[in-house]
Formats: structure tokens, C-alpha cells, sequence
């Protein structure tokens, strides 16, 4: 056992029992009382096992969970980044049609193990793109007829 | 604060609205979505894709209607959203129910009020009726009654929601016997209120005509009582609750129509408000709404203004003792 | 017999057509994470207008049948359930395809799905009437407490810890008490305008298991070609069918429970797969294989949730109560024609009534065999680089959660919700029993709520909730249930102390 993944949980189950106090703190204080007594029931068995394992990862105790190794923090934040950028900017700001290629070809390019010095590799990745957008586009805009928000090109 | 918010964005939408709002001869240009504040297969989502299925017509809209379904909390979710989240561009149109919008602003926790929205046409009056299930040992209205004045808080009475069209009949009726009912809110509205009638959960439901005309046909219920002025043509043999004695008048009856979300440009709403109820006189829309036990009942934009201005009236002095 | 009559009518050649065109889409819709049977139905309304009574509701029938089968092919290949009702396929589905019997995986499934949807069908042709009176037995007190037996489910599904179990539960439970409360309609825990309407299960369902499949696929990096590319075993039909019957505790344990549960008005499929997982867990001397990619697992989940399809529509066909969305949307369709289910239906119309139930038998069967034909091929999926599976199942998972109900605001939930569980994933715990609160806390709140409004203005709450054969049935299941997991917990810790004793 190394004392990063303890660390890790600490923070983690942390975070856990602080949302499990804030739960708690709003259930037994908001109004009208009559609406807020089933989450308050759910809050008091909550808050008690969030705090219950916050002391057993403060005192090393945890056995499950790996947590992170900075290797995987560093292979998976481009990728978060632009899935975050993607989801709650570009969709609605580019239209989906458009934001989606565009992300789609991004995390293609970013963890496609293809060399990046080829024309070849980036000619495949923008036809599977340009697949992948037909399909949606076919299964989305005319076999389901789903209004999603306007494009910005077109 | 929240008010504040709310004029503010009532004031933007009012800006951007007029800023385009010459020009809307050619409207609709592409499909319109209409939002139902009710689940998939429900009385209201129901006649809601009835009359809207020839929108695509050449002599109605040109360009067909979307249903899109945002249930949750007896209509709260979906006006909230239309009220405030929604695009005010003719392309978001809404369901609106009566009296249940109204009441729920009148007792407040909501973001819309009548002011939010513009109603554009009334198709349907659906009133609400008191049943008991088949093998009850009530058999008219005045056999309830009596059990709830001796009885007070005993009588125990399903319906969908709290601040819905059965929840006003029901404050209405225990207006008018000066007795004590238990009504039981139910969740998943009147289908579910109307189960537990017919499971014997609960002693007498409030429902509305058309559901109960369906369970009657199929021989579940008993319909003692009608909320309106009028008996109704499906039920000709049901009375109004007046001639069992109850003054209870049709302030409970569920009006379905269609409104946009204020802010929606003038020209947009015209053209709507002039097409929409010939829409709603299609006969293939009559007849599929006669066919599925729905009763029609169409209304232009102004009087729909004032059903909704008089209705308001009438459910603020009812609800201001709660 | 009277449906033996109408059966000719299902093989006319626009009704047969119809049958082929709802299954084979049907399966397509089912297979796409964020359609459920409820939107596929409700999509498919607007073509019932234009055709005849009995052909629309073949249509919907097939649709039904075959998306709640169709949604064990992306539970399994992508571990995105489809629908509640695919939840339990995800645990050991998908780890059967990640150790290459991916085919395997689906042949059984669709097998499973078949046999306890032709017994769920045929359960609605002969005992409709009896069923229907068991439809009824159940008030909100018997719910409570059905959906409290979910809940000592929750700490044993799915995850190493009970703690950790039960406190996803938690989580999953407040989660569903954020939005408006249904009955007294307050609002709760609304920190942002995108919770409005509440958190909805199906974006939250791609939220919760899409996302952090996506994450982990990032966390492995650029990799070199073929580092890492899976086998997919072929795996023969008749070896499959061999295997089902080698299971056939599994299969009748999930057919029962799916056919008991999917008669409840208002709980029906979405937990009838879990419970019927749980409970083949329990019985099998191989539990401790459950969850690593056992086919006892996928066998009972999947012949539950098929076997709820037929039962799920007697409240609608007899007594013209629709007891889930699905039904609601059926109802509908025949509404459409003027056709009123109960008496009218049977007595008046039926032809359209039996073509319609025998057309969701055939139905059945036509869904097994396309879905067989197609198993192998579509176990390829696992081959597909992780780079490229990643972003496809990235837009997916966008464009599924946005057309639930044409909300930017479910894309938020479903995203934040991802990102979360990925985290707490690594930190032990799992998704499917926070799924599972999310789906039981509406439920048991509800109708305690009601129940208790009920029991004040009769007899007062012990009795109503305690009193009666079927509440004091329920009770005594439950607590059976929470005792059965405790020693099996206490037995688990006593050998693993003792084998770090040893080691």
C-alpha cells in the first residue's frame, strides 16, 4: 500500500461526506417541512455512511477502489477537456451537428495510435468522422426527427 | 430577487422578439415543436396529437407539429420550462390546461403566472367527475355526501395532483357540503388515481370525463356526478353536481388549448390565433376526438382570454382560505 | 382458444410486413443508448394514425417486444443499458464481452429474452383474468414495500463493500428527491435551472454508465496498433441453446419474478431485471461468479425483463388501466381507432385484440432469430480501437440524453453525473446501485406518502402498513432478504480473515 491512493481517498470520500453534510443541513432547514421528510430520512442514513467511510479512508482502512495514477490523469485530461468543452459549450453554441464533428475529430486525432506525420492516418480519420456523422444524422435528424438547437454554418 | 430576474428576462425575450418582428408572412418556415406539460399517453398528450396531426395541411399550418413531452409534478416542470427556458420565436408552442396552471401560480412556488403566457386557441373541455368503483355501496351523489358529513375527513378521494382541475372540484364539493373530504394526491396522474379507485385503495376518485367514460364502458366505475352547468353528451344520464344539491359550478373543468410563451412576436401570434381553430374543426380531427371519448369544446384566442382572466378570479377567492 | 383463430391474420402480407419492419427497427431504436421502449413507442404514434386498428397495434406490439430485447445489445457489447430494464444485463453482460464472448453474451440473451417473453405472452392469452385481480391487490402500502425490498437489494449488488454499496445507494436515492416533489409539488435541492424538471432516469442511465466507460478509454492513452485488441470468440447457436438449458434455474427464476413483477401497475419492468438477478444470485451455488461475467446472470436478467411484456399490458387490455409509460402510449393507439380496452375490446373488436397479442408472440420468436443471425456480427463492436469507440460513443450518449425530451439540460445532468461516477468509481464505488436508488427512491416515497394520507383518514398507519396477508408476505420477504445478505457478508469476512491468517 502506497500512501497515494489513501491520500486519494481521503479526498475522495471527503467530497462524499461534505455533499452528504450539505444534503443533510438543507434537508432539515428547508420549507415546507412536509416535502423534505423523505430526504430526510434518505440524509441522516446517507450522512452517517459517508462519514462512517471518510473515517476508515482518514485511517487507511479502505480495501476497494485503485484510484488514479498520474499517468492516467495525464493520458485522460485532453480528452475530458474537450469532452467538457464539447458538452456544455460547443453543442449548444455550434448547433450539435457541428460540435459533434468537430469533437469527434479532435479525440479521433488525439488517442488514435496512428502516426500523426501521415496524410494517410488523417484522411482515415476524417472519413470515419464523416461515417459517423452521416449516421447520426440519419438516425437523429430523419429517422426520429429530433429538434436539436440550430447550426451556426447552416 | 427571483421577480427581479424574471422581469429582466421577460424583458429580453420582449426585446429580441421585436427586434425581428416584421416580416412573418412566411411563417412557419420549418416544423414547430409543441410542448405537453404531460406524459406520452396521457388524456392531454393524447388530444394534443389528435389536433395537431393536420397541421401539415396546405389550409392549416404548411408545416407539422411536434409533440414533445415534459411531465413532472402536475404540469410544473413543462411551464416552468416554457416560461422560461423556451425560445419565444413561433416555433415553441405549449399546452396549457386550465385550471391547473393558474392555480398553481395563485399558490405560488412556480416561475410563470397568467401573464407568461399568450393563449392562441381552446379545443377541448374535459370536466371533471366523481366516481366510485362498480361494486360501491354509493350509488348517486347524495349517498356521498351524507357519508362525509357524518364521517368528516373519512371519505377517502383519489385524483392527480394537488392544484389540478381535481383537486379544485374537490375543495369545491367540500365548499359547497360544508363537510370533510381525504383527498389523496396520486402520482402519475389520472390513470393511476383512477386504479385506485377500481382497486378499492380509495373510497371515490375525482377524474376526469373522458378517462372515466372509458373505465365505465368497461364496467370498473360508477360516475356519480358531474362538475359543469351542463350534463355532457357522453354522460347524458349522469347528473350535474348542482342537481344532486352541490353548488359546485365548472370552475374545475380541465380547458385544453394551445398558448406560446409571452414575448412571441404579434404577427406570429395572429397568424396562429386565425389558423388554429379552423385547424381544430377538421373533421378528421372531430371525428378521432368523438371516436377516443374526448369532448371537444373550441374557443377563439379572445375568448380564451377572458375564460383565463375570469378563472383567475374565481380561483383566487377559492384558494385564498388555504 | 379463441386466439388460435385470429393467428391467420397475423400472416396477411401487410401485417407480417408491419411485424418484420417493428421488430427489425425495434431491435435497431432498442440498440441505441437513450431510446427507450417508451420513446420508441411514443415516436412510432404518429404512423398509427394513417393505418388500420389492428395493423397499428402490431407496430407498436413489435416495437415494444423487440427495444426492451434490443437494449441488452448496447447493455452488453457497450455497457450503456438501453432502458431501466437492461441495468442487471450490464453486470455480467459486458464483462463477458470484454473476455471476447461478447457473441455468447447476446445469443443467450436473445434466447432468454425469447423464452420468457413467449411465457409472459402466453400468461396474458390464458390467465388475463386472474391476473388482472393480482393487478389490482396491489395498493400503495404493498409498493412500499416492494420497493423497499429494492432497497436491501442495493448493498449487495454490484460492489466489493456493502458500506460503499449502500451509500451509491444513498446517493442514488437523494439524486432522485432533486426537482419537484410530484404530490405537495416543492421544490427541492434545485441549484441549477437544469434540474427543473428533475434528474430523468434515461439521461441519467447514459450519464452513469456511458461516461465513465469513455473516461476510462481516455485514461488508457494513445496506444500503439494492436496493443490491446480483443478476440471475439465465434460461438455456435446450438452450443448457446445448450448452454440455456444448462441454466434453466436462472431461466425460470427470471421468468417468474419478470412475470410476477411486470403485472404491478406502476413498478413493473424497470426492477423486475435486478430483482431477478438478485435473486438467481442467491439461489446459485456459483454466486460468487456473478459479476464476472457468468451466463446464469444474463440468462435471468434478460428472461425478466422480456417475460414482463405480455403481463405489463393485462391492467391495460382488461381493466383500461395503463400500468407503465409504455402502456400509456399503447393505450393510445387503440383510443386512435375508438377502440376502449376492456369489454369493448374483446367483445367487439376481437380480431384487433388477438392479432395483436398473437402478432407480440410471433413477434417474440422473429426478434430471437434476427437477433441470433446478427450476434456474431455485432460482437465485433468490441473490436472497434478504443480511440474511435470513445468519441462514437461520446455522441451517442449527446445526442441520446438531448432527444429524451429535447433538453440541453438533461445533456448537463447526464454529463456531470458521468464525470462524478467515473471518480467514484475509482474510489469503489459502482453504479448500478446508485442507479437503483434513483429508480426506488420516487417509488417507495410516493407511495408511503399516499399510503399514509390514506391511512390517517382510515384505520392509521400500523395497520395499513403492517396489517394484511400480502403487506405481512412482503415484510417477512424482507427481512429474509436483508438476514440472507448479512450472513453471507458475516461468512465472506470469516474466510477471507482466516486466509490472511494463512497467508
Amino acid at each position: 500500500m502506497t500512501t497515494l491512493p489513501r491520500f486519494q481517498h481521503m479526498i475522495g470520500s471527503g467530497i462524499v461526506a461534505a455533499v452528504g453534510v450539505w444534503v443533510t443541513y438543507i434537508s432539515y432547514t428547508a420549507t415546507p417541512s412536509e416535502a423534505f421528510l423523505f430526504p430526510r430520512l434518505i440524509a441522516t442514513v446517507f450522512v452517517v455512511l459517508a462519514l462512517w467511510t471518510f473515517a476508515k479512508a482518514c485511517l487507511g482502512w479502505t480495501k476497494v477502489g485503485n484510484g488514479i495514477t498520474p499517468t492516467q490523469v495525464k493520458n485522460l485530461a485532453p480528452g475530458l477537456i474537450v469532452a467538457l468543452v464539447y458538452i456544455f459549450w460547443a453543442a449548444k453554441a455550434l448547433g450539435f451537428y457541428t460540435a459533434t464533428a468537430i469533437a469527434f475529430f479532435i479525440l479521433l486525432s488525439l488517442y488514435d495510435p496512428a502516426p500523426h506525420g501521415q496524410l494517410k492516418s488523417w484522411l482515415k480519420r476524417l472519413a470515419i468522422t464523416a461515417v459517423f456523422m452521416a449516421v447520426m444524422y440519419g438516425l437523429f435528424a430523419k429517422l426520429l426527427t429530433v429538434y436539436t438547437p440550430r447550426e451556426i454554418f447552416f | 430577487m427571483k421577480k427581479l430576474l424574471a422581469g429582466a428576462a421577460i424583458a429580453l425575450t420582449a426585446m429580441t422578439g421585436s427586434s425581428f418582428a416584421d416580416g412573418h408572412a412566411n411563417y412557419p418556415e420549418r416544423p414547430i415543436m409543441m410542448m405537453v406539460s404531460y406524459g406520452a399517453g396521457g388524456a392531454t398528450d393524447f388530444q394534443a396529437r389528435i389536433v395537431t396531426m393536420t397541421a401539415g395541411n396546405e389550409d392549416a399550418l404548411g408545416m407539422p407539429i411536434a409533440i414533445l413531452n415534459k411531465p413532472g409534478a402536475g404540469g410544473r416542470v413543462g411551464w416552468n420550462w416554457l416560461a422560461g427556458q423556451a425560445e419565444a420565436d413561433g416555433y415553441t408552442l405549449g399546452a396549457y390546461n386550465i385550471p391547473h396552471f393558474i392555480a398553481q401560480s395563485i399558490k405560488g412556488g412556480v416561475d410563470y403566472s397568467r401573464d407568461s403566457f399568450e393563449p392562441i386557441a381552446n379545443w377541448g373541455a374535459d370536466p371533471a367527475v366523481l366516481v366510485v368503483g362498480a361494486d360501491s355501496e354509493f350509488n348517486s351523489m347524495e349517498d356521498v355526501v351524507a357519508f362525509a358529513k357524518e364521517n368528516p375527513g373519512k371519505l377517502t378521494t383519489s385524483g392527480a395532483g394537488l392544484f389540478v382541475g381535481h383537486h379544485i372540484a374537490a375543495l369545491q364539493m367540500e365548499k359547497a357540503c360544508e363537510c370533510k373530504m381525504a383527498y389523496i394526491p396520486t402520482k402519475g396522474g389520472g390513470a393511476a388515481a383512477m386504479k385506485a379507485v377500481i382497486a378499492g385503495d380509495v373510497m371515490a376518485g375525482i377524474n376526469n370525463l373522458s378517462d372515466a367514460f372509458r373505465a365505465r364502458e368497461a364496467g370498473n366505475v360508477k360516475i356519480l356526478g358531474v362538475a359543469d352547468l351542463e350534463r355532457n353528451d357522453f354522460l347524458p344520464d349522469v347528473p350535474t353536481m348542482m342537481e344532486a344539491g352541490l353548488d359546485v359550478d365548472n370552475s374545475s373543468v380541465n380547458f385544453r388549448g394551445v398558448m406560446v410563451p409571452k414575448g412571441t412576436p404579434k404577427g406570429i401570434i395572429d397568424k396562429l390565433a386565425a389558423t388554429v381553430p379552423t385547424m381544430f374543426e377538421n373533421s378528421r380531427v372531430t371525428g378521432k376526438m368523438k371516436a377516443g371519448g374526448s369532448p371537444m369544446h373550441i374557443m377563439t384566442r379572445d375568448e380564451v382570454l377572458a375564460m383565463w382572466e375570469q378563472r383567475e378570479q374565481t380561483l383566487k377567492e377559492l384558494l385564498a382560505g388555504l | 382458444m379463441e386466439f388460435l383463430y385470429y393467428f391467420g391474420d397475423v400472416f396477411t402480407p401487410i401485417n407480417f410486413g408491419l411485424l418484420l419492419l417493428g421488430t427489425i427497427g425495434g431491435l435497431i431504436l432498442g440498440a441505441t443508448p437513450g431510446l427507450s421502449p417508451t420513446m420508441a413507442v411514443a415516436l412510432l404514434i404518429p404512423f398509427t394514425f394513417q393505418l388500420q386498428a389492428a395493423q397499428g397495434l402490431i407496430l407498436l406490439g413489435a416495437a415494444y417486444t423487440s427495444t426492451v430485447a434490443g437494449g441488452a445489445v448496447s447493455a452488453i457489447l457497450l455497457k450503456i443499458p438501453g432502458a431501466p430494464a437492461n441495468i442487471a444485463t450490464t453486470l455480467d453482460g459486458h464483462t463477458m464481452a470484454q473476455k471476447g464472448e461478447g457473441a455468447k453474451a447476446l445469443q443467450l440473451s436473445f434466447l432468454a429474452s425469447a423464452i420468457g417473453g413467449v411465457f409472459g405472452v402466453l400468461l396474458l392469452i390464458f390467465l388475463t383474468p386472474v391476473l388482472a385481480q393480482w393487478a389490482l391487490a396491489f395498493g400503495p402500502s404493498h409498493l412500499f414495500w416492494l420497493a423497499i425490498l429494492g432497497v436491501t437489494v442495493i448493498g449487495s449488488l454490484d460492489s466489493k463493500s456493502v458500506v460503499k454499496g449502500l451509500l451509491s445507494g444513498c446517493i442514488g436515492l437523494w439524486l432522485a428527491t432533486i426537482g419537484f416533489d410530484d404530490i405537495m409539488g416543492a421544490q427541492r435541492f434545485i441549484f441549477h435551472p437544469a434540474l427543473g424538471g428533475g434528474i430523468n432516469i434515461i439521461a441519467a442511465l447514459i450519464g452513469l454508465f456511458a461516461i465513465p466507460q469513455v473516461i476510462t478509454m481516455f485514461a488508457k492513452g494513445r496506444k500503439g496498433d494492436g496493443a490491446e485488441v480483443l478476440t471475439v470468440q465465434k460461438h455456435p447457436i446450438s452450443s448457446a441453446f445448450r448452454e440455456l438449458f444448462r441454466n434453466k434455474r436462472a431461466l425460470s427464476i427470471g421468468t417468474a419474478i419478470g412475470s410476477i413483477i411486470g403485472l404491478i401497475p406502476g413498478v413493473g419492468g424497470q426492477i423486475a431485471g435486478l430483482v431477478a438477478y438478485d435473486q438467481s444470485k442467491k439461489f446459485s451455488p456459483e454466486r460468487e461468479k456473478f459479476g464476472t461475467g457468468h451466463p446464469e446472470g444474463v440468462i435471468a436478467a434478460e428472461s425478466a425483463n422480456n417475460a414482463m411484456v405480455g403481463p405489463s399490458l393485462v391492467p391495460l387490455l382488461t381493466l383500461s388501466i395503463p400500468g407503465s409509460p409504455t402502456a400509456a402510449v399503447l393505450l393510445g393507439g387503440l383510443l386512435i381507432h375508438g377502440i376502449f380496452p376492456g369489454t369493448d375490446l374483446f367483445d367487439n373488436h376481437p380480431d384487433v385484440a388477438w392479432t395483436f397479442i398473437n402478432s407480440m408472440l410471433i413477434g417474440q420468436v422473429l426478434m430471437c432469430i434476427f437477433g441470433l443471425y446478427v450476434a456474431g456480427l455485432a460482437a465485433k463492436v468490441a473490436q472497434v480501437p478504443q480511440s474511435v469507440m470513445a468519441a462514437v460513443v461520446l455522441g451517442l450518449a449527446v445526442f441520446g440524453s438531448y432527444s429524451v425530451q429535447s433538453s440541453m439540460g438533461d445533456v448537463y445532468v447526464m454529463a456531470s453525473l458521468g464525470v462524478m461516477m467515473y471518480f467514484l468509481e475509482r474510489f469503489g464505488f459502482s453504479a448500478a446501485p446508485l442507479v437503483l436508488g434513483l429508480i426506488l427512491g420516487p417509488i417507495a416515497e410516493a407511495n408511503f406518502i399516499q399510503g399514509s394520507m390514506i391511512a390517517n383518514a382510515t384505520d392509521g398507519l400500523g395497520p395499513y402498513f403492517l396489517g394484511g396477508t400480502l403487506n405481512i408476505f412482503l415484510i417477512s420477504v424482507v427481512i429474509a432478504s436483508i438476514l440472507y445478505s448479512a450472513y453471507m457478508e458475516l461468512r465472506k469476512r470469516r474466510y477471507t480473515s482466516k486466509e490472511e491468517i494463512l497467508g
